[in-house]
Protein backbone atom coordinates (compact mmCIF):
# COMPACT_ATOMS: atom_id res chain seq x y z
CA UNK A 1 0.00 0.00 0.00
CA UNK A 2 2.70 2.67 0.77
CA UNK A 3 5.00 1.64 -2.53
CA UNK A 4 1.32 2.58 -4.31
CA UNK A 5 0.71 6.55 -2.17
CA UNK A 6 4.79 7.18 -3.23
CA UNK A 7 4.45 6.19 -6.77
CA UNK A 8 1.64 7.65 -7.15
CA UNK A 9 2.93 11.15 -5.54
CA UNK A 10 6.20 10.59 -7.84
CA UNK A 11 4.13 10.36 -11.03
CA UNK A 12 2.21 13.62 -10.52
CA UNK A 13 4.53 15.42 -9.19
CA UNK A 14 6.51 14.45 -12.75
CA UNK A 15 3.66 15.55 -14.18
CA UNK A 16 3.12 18.68 -12.77
CA UNK A 17 7.27 19.89 -13.46
CA UNK A 18 6.14 18.35 -16.78
CA UNK A 19 3.18 20.41 -17.31
CA UNK A 20 4.97 23.42 -15.41
CA UNK A 21 7.84 23.38 -18.46
CA UNK A 22 5.70 22.69 -21.21
CA UNK A 23 3.86 25.94 -20.46
CA UNK A 24 6.79 27.78 -19.56
CA UNK A 25 8.40 26.68 -23.69
CA UNK A 26 5.22 28.26 -25.09
CA UNK A 27 5.19 31.48 -23.41
CA UNK A 28 8.85 31.81 -23.97
CA UNK A 29 10.05 31.90 -27.46
CA UNK A 30 14.06 32.03 -27.10
CA UNK A 31 16.02 34.71 -28.18
CA UNK A 32 17.34 34.31 -31.82
CA UNK A 33 20.99 35.93 -30.37
CA UNK A 34 22.38 34.83 -26.93
CA UNK A 35 23.01 38.14 -25.25
CA UNK A 36 26.41 36.48 -24.58
CA UNK A 37 27.42 36.97 -28.22
CA UNK A 38 26.41 40.83 -28.17
CA UNK A 39 28.22 40.96 -24.38
CA UNK A 40 32.03 39.85 -26.23
CA UNK A 41 31.20 41.92 -29.30
CA UNK A 42 30.33 45.09 -27.15
CA UNK A 43 32.86 44.71 -24.66
CA UNK A 44 35.99 44.11 -27.19
CA UNK A 45 34.32 47.63 -29.04
CA UNK A 46 34.52 49.21 -25.34
CA UNK A 47 37.85 47.45 -24.57
CA UNK A 48 39.42 49.16 -27.93
CA UNK A 49 37.29 52.63 -27.69
CA UNK A 50 39.15 53.34 -24.07
CA UNK A 51 42.89 52.67 -25.75
CA UNK A 52 42.06 54.99 -28.09
CA UNK A 53 40.80 57.59 -25.84
CA UNK A 54 43.29 57.25 -23.43
CA UNK A 55 45.78 57.61 -26.60
CA UNK A 56 43.98 60.88 -28.14
CA UNK A 57 44.00 62.10 -24.06
CA UNK A 58 47.39 62.14 -23.73
CA UNK A 59 48.00 63.80 -27.41
CA UNK A 60 45.86 66.93 -25.73
CA UNK A 61 48.32 66.83 -23.04
CA UNK A 62 51.15 67.34 -25.15
CA UNK A 63 49.55 69.67 -27.33
CA UNK A 64 48.41 71.94 -24.64
CA UNK A 65 52.24 72.15 -23.36
CA UNK A 66 52.94 73.21 -26.59
CA UNK A 67 50.72 75.43 -27.44
CA UNK A 68 51.21 77.16 -24.08
CA UNK A 69 55.14 76.90 -24.80
CA UNK A 70 54.52 78.46 -27.97
CA UNK A 71 52.45 81.44 -26.78
CA UNK A 72 55.65 82.54 -24.71
CA UNK A 73 57.55 84.27 -27.66
CA UNK A 74 58.74 83.99 -31.15
CA UNK A 75 61.54 81.66 -30.35
CA UNK A 76 59.28 79.02 -28.20
CA UNK A 77 57.08 78.82 -31.08
CA UNK A 78 59.66 77.73 -33.01
CA UNK A 79 60.76 75.17 -30.58
CA UNK A 80 57.46 73.99 -30.05
CA UNK A 81 56.51 73.70 -33.73
CA UNK A 82 59.36 71.63 -34.06
CA UNK A 83 58.57 69.59 -31.88
CA UNK A 84 55.46 69.20 -33.37
CA UNK A 85 56.86 68.56 -36.24
CA UNK A 86 59.20 65.40 -35.31
CA UNK A 87 56.25 64.13 -33.45
CA UNK A 88 54.51 63.84 -36.69
CA UNK A 89 57.88 62.83 -38.73
CA UNK A 90 57.70 59.59 -36.44
CA UNK A 91 54.19 59.16 -37.42
CA UNK A 92 54.80 59.06 -40.49
CA UNK A 93 57.83 56.90 -40.56
CA UNK A 94 60.30 59.21 -41.72
CA UNK A 95 62.15 58.26 -38.58
CA UNK A 96 64.28 55.41 -37.22
CA UNK A 97 62.02 53.40 -34.58
CA UNK A 98 64.25 51.63 -31.54
CA UNK A 99 61.86 49.06 -29.42
CA UNK A 100 60.76 45.29 -28.66
CA UNK A 101 58.65 43.37 -31.31
CA UNK A 102 59.13 40.44 -33.49
CA UNK A 103 60.55 39.49 -36.30
CA UNK A 104 58.76 36.97 -39.00
CA UNK A 105 61.44 35.40 -41.37
CA UNK A 106 59.85 33.52 -44.42
CA UNK A 107 61.56 31.15 -46.93
CA UNK A 108 60.88 29.57 -49.49
CA UNK A 109 61.29 25.75 -49.17
CA UNK A 110 64.90 24.83 -50.91
CA UNK A 111 64.09 23.09 -54.46
CA UNK A 112 59.86 23.87 -54.09
CA UNK A 113 57.89 24.29 -56.45
CA UNK A 114 57.14 28.11 -57.65
CA UNK A 115 53.62 27.85 -57.43
CA UNK A 116 54.18 27.82 -53.56
CA UNK A 117 56.61 30.31 -53.76
CA UNK A 118 56.05 33.70 -51.23
CA UNK A 119 54.38 35.83 -53.09
CA UNK A 120 52.92 39.33 -52.11
CA UNK A 121 50.11 38.36 -51.01
CA UNK A 122 51.46 36.14 -48.22
CA UNK A 123 54.01 38.96 -47.39
CA UNK A 124 50.51 41.10 -47.10
CA UNK A 125 48.66 39.31 -45.31
CA UNK A 126 51.43 38.84 -42.88
CA UNK A 127 51.53 42.93 -42.14
CA UNK A 128 47.91 42.80 -42.30
CA UNK A 129 47.82 40.79 -39.14
CA UNK A 130 51.09 42.66 -37.44
CA UNK A 131 49.00 46.11 -38.25
CA UNK A 132 45.63 44.30 -36.51
CA UNK A 133 47.75 43.29 -33.10
CA UNK A 134 48.51 46.80 -33.29
CA UNK A 135 51.95 46.56 -34.53
CA UNK A 136 53.40 50.64 -34.73
CA UNK A 137 55.90 50.53 -36.80
CA UNK A 138 56.84 47.71 -39.73
CA UNK A 139 59.46 47.02 -42.27
CA UNK A 140 60.38 44.61 -44.65
CA UNK A 141 63.83 43.93 -45.13
CA UNK A 142 64.41 46.78 -44.32
CA UNK A 143 61.67 48.74 -46.32
CA UNK A 144 60.19 50.91 -43.52
CA UNK A 145 56.31 50.61 -44.21
CA UNK A 146 54.11 54.26 -44.34
CA UNK A 147 50.74 55.05 -45.44
CA UNK A 148 51.82 55.17 -48.91
CA UNK A 149 54.54 52.03 -48.83
CA UNK A 150 53.03 48.94 -51.85
CA UNK A 151 54.16 45.11 -51.38
CA UNK A 152 54.12 44.37 -55.13
CA UNK A 153 54.64 41.32 -57.39
CA UNK A 154 56.68 42.32 -60.31
CA UNK A 155 57.52 39.23 -62.67
CA UNK A 156 59.74 36.93 -59.56
CA UNK A 157 60.67 39.67 -57.48
CA UNK A 158 59.03 41.42 -54.38
CA UNK A 159 58.83 45.31 -54.63
CA UNK A 160 58.32 47.25 -51.64
CA UNK A 161 58.68 51.15 -51.58
CA UNK A 162 59.80 50.90 -55.06
CA UNK A 163 62.81 48.83 -53.50
CA UNK A 164 63.20 45.00 -55.29
CA UNK A 165 63.22 42.79 -51.70
CA UNK A 166 64.59 39.00 -52.01
CA UNK A 167 63.91 36.10 -49.77
CA UNK A 168 64.58 35.27 -46.90
CA UNK A 169 61.76 37.90 -45.97
CA UNK A 170 62.37 39.45 -42.88
CA UNK A 171 59.43 41.27 -41.80
CA UNK A 172 60.37 43.06 -38.37
CA UNK A 173 57.21 44.74 -36.15
CA UNK A 174 57.63 46.93 -33.08
CA UNK A 175 54.94 46.61 -30.58
CA UNK A 176 53.51 44.40 -27.46
CA UNK A 177 55.85 41.14 -28.70
CA UNK A 178 53.48 38.81 -26.87
CA UNK A 179 50.43 40.07 -28.69
CA UNK A 180 51.78 40.18 -31.79
CA UNK A 181 53.62 36.68 -31.84
CA UNK A 182 49.93 35.21 -30.65
CA UNK A 183 48.00 37.02 -33.42
CA UNK A 184 50.46 34.94 -36.11
CA UNK A 185 49.60 31.77 -34.12
CA UNK A 186 46.12 31.72 -34.16
CA UNK A 187 44.22 29.04 -35.91
CA UNK A 188 44.30 30.37 -39.06
CA UNK A 189 46.73 32.80 -39.06
CA UNK A 190 50.35 33.21 -40.52
CA UNK A 191 51.71 29.76 -39.23
CA UNK A 192 48.70 27.73 -39.87
CA UNK A 193 48.19 28.49 -43.24
CA UNK A 194 52.07 28.59 -44.23
CA UNK A 195 52.02 25.22 -43.01
CA UNK A 196 50.21 24.12 -46.26
CA UNK A 197 52.07 26.49 -48.59
CA UNK A 198 54.95 25.13 -47.62
CA UNK A 199 56.69 27.84 -46.76
CA UNK A 200 59.13 27.76 -43.58
CA UNK A 201 57.92 30.55 -41.04
CA UNK A 202 60.57 31.85 -38.19
CA UNK A 203 59.03 34.33 -35.60
CA UNK A 204 61.40 35.41 -32.78
CA UNK A 205 60.70 37.74 -29.84
CA UNK A 206 62.95 40.76 -29.51
CA UNK A 207 63.64 43.10 -27.24
CA UNK A 208 65.16 45.72 -29.22
CA UNK A 209 64.55 46.41 -32.68
CA UNK A 210 65.57 49.08 -34.95
CA UNK A 211 63.33 50.01 -37.55
CA UNK A 212 65.05 52.25 -40.40
CA UNK A 213 62.63 55.43 -41.73
CA UNK A 214 61.46 55.24 -44.84
CA UNK A 215 63.65 57.17 -47.18
CA UNK A 216 61.53 57.12 -50.83
CA UNK A 217 60.44 60.48 -52.08
CA UNK A 218 57.10 62.14 -50.13
CA UNK A 219 54.44 61.49 -52.19
CA UNK A 220 53.19 65.17 -52.06
CA UNK A 221 51.99 65.74 -56.04
CA UNK A 222 48.02 65.78 -56.24
CA UNK A 223 47.14 66.32 -52.51
CA UNK A 224 46.83 69.39 -50.98
CA UNK A 225 45.27 70.31 -46.91
CA UNK A 226 41.55 70.50 -47.51
CA UNK A 227 41.31 73.78 -45.48
CA UNK A 228 43.32 76.42 -47.47
CA UNK A 229 45.57 77.94 -44.26
CA UNK A 230 48.42 79.51 -45.83
CA UNK B 1 -14.51 6.27 0.06
CA UNK B 2 -12.30 7.55 2.29
CA UNK B 3 -8.92 6.18 0.73
CA UNK B 4 -9.95 7.02 -2.52
CA UNK B 5 -10.03 11.12 -1.11
CA UNK B 6 -6.86 10.16 0.13
CA UNK B 7 -5.58 9.56 -3.03
CA UNK B 8 -6.68 12.57 -4.51
CA UNK B 9 -4.92 14.86 -1.92
CA UNK B 10 -2.04 13.08 -2.96
CA UNK B 11 -2.21 13.63 -7.04
CA UNK B 12 -3.32 17.68 -6.07
CA UNK B 13 -0.48 18.30 -3.97
CA UNK B 14 1.52 15.99 -6.15
CA UNK B 15 1.25 18.28 -9.27
CA UNK B 16 1.00 21.54 -7.37
CA UNK B 17 4.36 20.85 -5.94
CA UNK B 18 5.80 20.37 -9.48
CA UNK B 19 4.30 23.28 -11.18
CA UNK B 20 5.92 25.19 -8.02
CA UNK B 21 9.15 23.50 -8.35
CA UNK B 22 9.45 24.41 -12.72
CA UNK B 23 7.72 27.93 -11.93
CA UNK B 24 10.95 28.12 -9.74
CA UNK B 25 12.80 27.14 -12.13
CA UNK B 26 11.47 29.49 -14.80
CA UNK B 27 11.84 32.75 -13.02
CA UNK B 28 15.60 31.60 -12.28
CA UNK B 29 16.00 31.28 -15.51
CA UNK B 30 14.95 34.71 -16.78
CA UNK B 31 16.64 35.95 -14.09
CA UNK B 32 19.50 35.37 -15.60
CA UNK B 33 18.52 35.96 -19.26
CA UNK B 34 17.15 39.36 -17.86
CA UNK B 35 20.91 39.59 -15.71
CA UNK B 36 22.13 39.38 -19.49
CA UNK B 37 20.06 41.99 -21.21
CA UNK B 38 20.83 44.48 -18.16
CA UNK B 39 24.56 43.97 -19.16
CA UNK B 40 24.64 44.43 -22.92
CA UNK B 41 22.14 47.41 -22.31
CA UNK B 42 24.86 48.76 -19.61
CA UNK B 43 27.49 47.92 -21.97
CA UNK B 44 25.46 49.69 -25.24
CA UNK B 45 25.18 52.97 -22.88
CA UNK B 46 29.07 52.73 -21.87
CA UNK B 47 30.29 52.22 -25.61
CA UNK B 48 28.01 55.07 -26.75
CA UNK B 49 29.37 57.68 -24.28
CA UNK B 50 33.04 55.91 -24.94
CA UNK B 51 31.74 57.27 -28.82
CA UNK B 52 30.97 60.66 -27.66
CA UNK B 53 34.01 61.08 -25.25
CA UNK B 54 35.78 60.22 -28.74
CA UNK B 55 34.43 62.91 -30.65
CA UNK B 56 35.24 65.41 -27.84
CA UNK B 57 38.46 64.71 -27.34
CA UNK B 58 39.42 64.78 -31.48
CA UNK B 59 37.64 67.87 -31.45
CA UNK B 60 40.13 69.62 -28.67
CA UNK B 61 42.90 67.94 -30.47
CA UNK B 62 41.97 69.85 -33.85
CA UNK B 63 41.12 72.97 -31.70
CA UNK B 64 44.52 72.46 -30.10
CA UNK B 65 46.46 71.94 -34.04
CA UNK B 66 44.82 75.31 -35.27
CA UNK B 67 45.87 76.88 -32.37
CA UNK B 68 49.16 75.77 -32.47
CA UNK B 69 49.31 76.71 -36.35
CA UNK B 70 47.75 80.24 -35.73
CA UNK B 71 50.83 80.81 -32.87
CA UNK B 72 53.22 79.81 -36.21
CA UNK B 73 51.74 82.23 -38.43
CA UNK B 74 51.77 85.12 -35.97
CA UNK B 75 55.38 84.56 -35.25
CA UNK B 76 56.43 84.58 -38.30
CA UNK B 77 57.37 81.05 -38.68
CA UNK B 78 55.01 80.52 -41.90
CA UNK B 79 57.74 77.83 -43.47
CA UNK B 80 57.17 76.02 -39.85
CA UNK B 81 53.67 75.54 -40.78
CA UNK B 82 53.94 74.50 -44.14
CA UNK B 83 56.38 72.24 -43.24
CA UNK B 84 54.52 70.74 -40.49
CA UNK B 85 51.55 70.24 -42.94
CA UNK B 86 53.38 67.97 -45.70
CA UNK B 87 54.79 65.82 -42.39
CA UNK B 88 50.94 65.83 -41.34
CA UNK B 89 49.94 64.96 -44.84
CA UNK B 90 51.97 62.28 -44.82
CA UNK B 91 51.15 61.01 -41.83
CA UNK B 92 47.59 61.22 -42.34
CA UNK B 93 46.87 63.28 -39.69
CA UNK B 94 45.31 66.12 -42.40
CA UNK B 95 42.28 65.96 -44.55
CA UNK B 96 43.30 66.21 -48.12
CA UNK B 97 42.00 67.08 -51.73
CA UNK B 98 42.53 66.64 -55.14
CA UNK B 99 42.12 64.31 -58.17
CA UNK B 100 42.02 60.88 -57.96
CA UNK B 101 39.31 58.16 -58.33
CA UNK B 102 36.56 56.24 -55.86
CA UNK B 103 36.73 52.51 -56.39
CA UNK B 104 32.75 50.77 -54.94
CA UNK B 105 32.85 47.23 -54.18
CA UNK B 106 30.29 44.65 -52.98
CA UNK B 107 29.40 40.97 -52.81
CA UNK B 108 28.81 39.09 -55.82
CA UNK B 109 24.68 39.94 -57.48
CA UNK B 110 25.26 36.10 -58.98
CA UNK B 111 23.52 33.56 -56.81
CA UNK B 112 25.28 31.10 -55.73
CA UNK B 113 24.48 27.71 -57.35
CA UNK B 114 23.71 24.02 -55.18
CA UNK B 115 27.23 22.81 -54.53
CA UNK B 116 28.90 26.29 -54.89
CA UNK B 117 31.13 27.24 -52.07
CA UNK B 118 29.09 30.72 -51.20
CA UNK B 119 32.28 31.83 -49.60
CA UNK B 120 33.89 31.59 -52.85
CA UNK B 121 31.45 34.90 -53.70
CA UNK B 122 31.88 37.07 -51.19
CA UNK B 123 33.99 40.07 -50.49
CA UNK B 124 36.80 39.71 -48.99
CA UNK B 125 39.46 41.69 -46.50
CA UNK B 126 41.87 40.09 -48.79
CA UNK B 127 40.54 41.54 -51.96
CA UNK B 128 39.94 45.09 -50.29
CA UNK B 129 43.41 44.84 -49.49
CA UNK B 130 44.46 43.79 -52.68
CA UNK B 131 42.81 46.87 -54.39
CA UNK B 132 44.25 49.03 -51.96
CA UNK B 133 47.47 47.69 -52.53
CA UNK B 134 47.50 48.06 -56.41
CA UNK B 135 46.40 52.01 -55.68
CA UNK B 136 49.72 52.55 -53.36
CA UNK B 137 51.62 50.71 -56.51
CA UNK B 138 50.33 52.96 -58.32
CA UNK B 139 51.52 55.93 -56.57
CA UNK B 140 48.25 56.74 -54.40
CA UNK B 141 49.34 59.65 -52.37
CA UNK B 142 46.03 59.81 -49.66
CA UNK B 143 43.76 56.35 -48.90
CA UNK B 144 40.39 55.73 -47.71
CA UNK B 145 37.42 53.32 -47.08
CA UNK B 146 34.45 54.14 -46.68
CA UNK B 147 35.59 57.77 -45.21
CA UNK B 148 38.46 56.05 -42.61
CA UNK B 149 41.89 56.99 -43.68
CA UNK B 150 44.13 54.39 -43.91
CA UNK B 151 47.77 55.33 -42.63
CA UNK B 152 50.84 53.21 -42.02
CA UNK B 153 48.87 51.01 -38.90
CA UNK B 154 46.07 50.37 -40.77
CA UNK B 155 44.71 46.70 -40.75
CA UNK B 156 41.29 45.71 -42.71
CA UNK B 157 39.48 42.67 -41.17
CA UNK B 158 36.89 40.85 -41.48
CA UNK B 159 35.25 40.43 -38.07
CA UNK B 160 31.57 38.53 -39.06
CA UNK B 161 29.53 40.17 -41.44
CA UNK B 162 31.40 43.64 -41.08
CA UNK B 163 34.96 45.41 -42.31
CA UNK B 164 36.89 46.74 -39.30
CA UNK B 165 39.80 49.00 -39.73
CA UNK B 166 41.86 51.67 -37.84
CA UNK B 167 40.70 48.96 -34.68
CA UNK B 168 37.65 49.62 -33.43
CA UNK B 169 36.00 51.34 -37.34
CA UNK B 170 33.12 48.77 -38.53
CA UNK B 171 32.44 49.39 -42.02
CA UNK B 172 29.42 48.15 -43.75
CA UNK B 173 29.11 47.45 -47.58
CA UNK B 174 29.10 48.44 -50.23
CA UNK B 175 32.75 49.56 -49.60
CA UNK B 176 34.06 53.07 -50.90
CA UNK B 177 37.91 53.28 -51.40
CA UNK B 178 39.13 56.42 -52.25
CA UNK B 179 42.16 57.36 -53.77
CA UNK B 180 43.74 60.61 -54.29
CA UNK B 181 46.77 60.70 -57.00
CA UNK B 182 47.35 60.30 -61.06
CA UNK B 183 43.50 59.34 -61.70
CA UNK B 184 44.90 57.58 -65.57
CA UNK B 185 47.78 55.45 -63.21
CA UNK B 186 45.16 54.85 -60.87
CA UNK B 187 42.52 53.60 -63.23
CA UNK B 188 44.77 51.56 -65.62
CA UNK B 189 46.83 49.63 -62.97
CA UNK B 190 43.31 48.36 -61.33
CA UNK B 191 41.87 47.78 -64.96
CA UNK B 192 45.18 46.04 -65.92
CA UNK B 193 44.74 42.52 -67.92
CA UNK B 194 44.40 40.12 -65.50
CA UNK B 195 44.88 42.48 -62.67
CA UNK B 196 43.00 43.08 -59.28
CA UNK B 197 39.30 44.21 -61.24
CA UNK B 198 39.97 40.90 -63.59
CA UNK B 199 40.40 38.80 -60.53
CA UNK B 200 37.53 40.22 -58.55
CA UNK B 201 34.78 39.91 -61.66
CA UNK B 202 35.84 35.85 -62.33
CA UNK B 203 34.18 35.88 -58.51
CA UNK B 204 30.98 37.98 -59.76
CA UNK B 205 32.02 40.22 -56.77
CA UNK B 206 30.69 43.97 -58.14
CA UNK B 207 33.61 46.65 -58.58
CA UNK B 208 33.24 50.09 -59.92
CA UNK B 209 35.85 52.80 -60.70
CA UNK B 210 35.01 55.98 -61.68
CA UNK B 211 37.41 59.22 -61.74
CA UNK B 212 36.79 62.04 -59.06
CA UNK B 213 38.11 65.51 -59.86
CA UNK B 214 38.08 67.12 -56.30
CA UNK B 215 38.12 63.43 -53.89
CA UNK B 216 38.16 64.34 -50.13
CA UNK B 217 40.50 61.74 -47.94
CA UNK B 218 39.67 62.85 -44.00
CA UNK B 219 42.37 62.49 -41.87
CA UNK B 220 43.26 59.81 -39.47
CA UNK B 221 41.64 60.21 -36.05
CA UNK B 222 43.10 57.64 -33.96
CA UNK B 223 46.13 57.71 -31.37
CA UNK B 224 49.18 57.97 -32.47
CA UNK B 225 51.08 58.09 -29.45
CA UNK B 226 53.43 55.78 -29.43
CA UNK B 227 53.53 52.81 -26.79
CA UNK B 228 56.51 50.77 -27.68
CA UNK B 229 58.61 52.56 -30.14
CA UNK B 230 61.01 55.38 -29.24
CA UNK B 231 61.91 57.43 -32.15
CA UNK B 232 65.79 58.17 -32.96
CA UNK B 233 66.59 61.28 -34.85
CA UNK B 234 69.08 62.80 -36.82
CA UNK B 235 70.13 59.21 -38.38
CA UNK B 236 68.42 57.10 -40.76
CA UNK B 237 65.02 58.85 -42.21
CA UNK B 238 65.36 61.27 -44.93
Amino acid sequence: MQTKYLSIAAVTLILGLLIGLQVRLLEVPQPSLSPDARISALSAELNELTKENKGLREEIVDLEEKVSIAQQGVEQAEAALRAEIEKHMVVAGLTKLIGPGVEVTLENVPGGDYIFAIRDEDLLRVVNELRAAEAEAIAINDQRLVASSEIRQAGPFINVNLERISPPYRIQAIGNPDKLRRELERPGGLVDTSRYLGVEVRIEVKEELVLPGYKGRPRLEFVRPLKEGV
Amino acid sequence: MAKYKFHWVLIVIGLVLGLMLSTQFRVQKEQIYAYNIERVRQLAQDVETAREEREALRARIQELRDELDKVAEESRHGNLRRELDNIRMQAGLLSVTGPGVEVVLNDSSTPTQPGQNPNLYVLHDEDLLRVINELRAAGAEALAINGERLVATSEIRCIGPAVVVNKDKRLAPPYTITAIGDPDTLIASLEMRDGVMATLKFWGIQVAVRRVPEAVVPAYTGKTMLDYGRPLFGEGGS
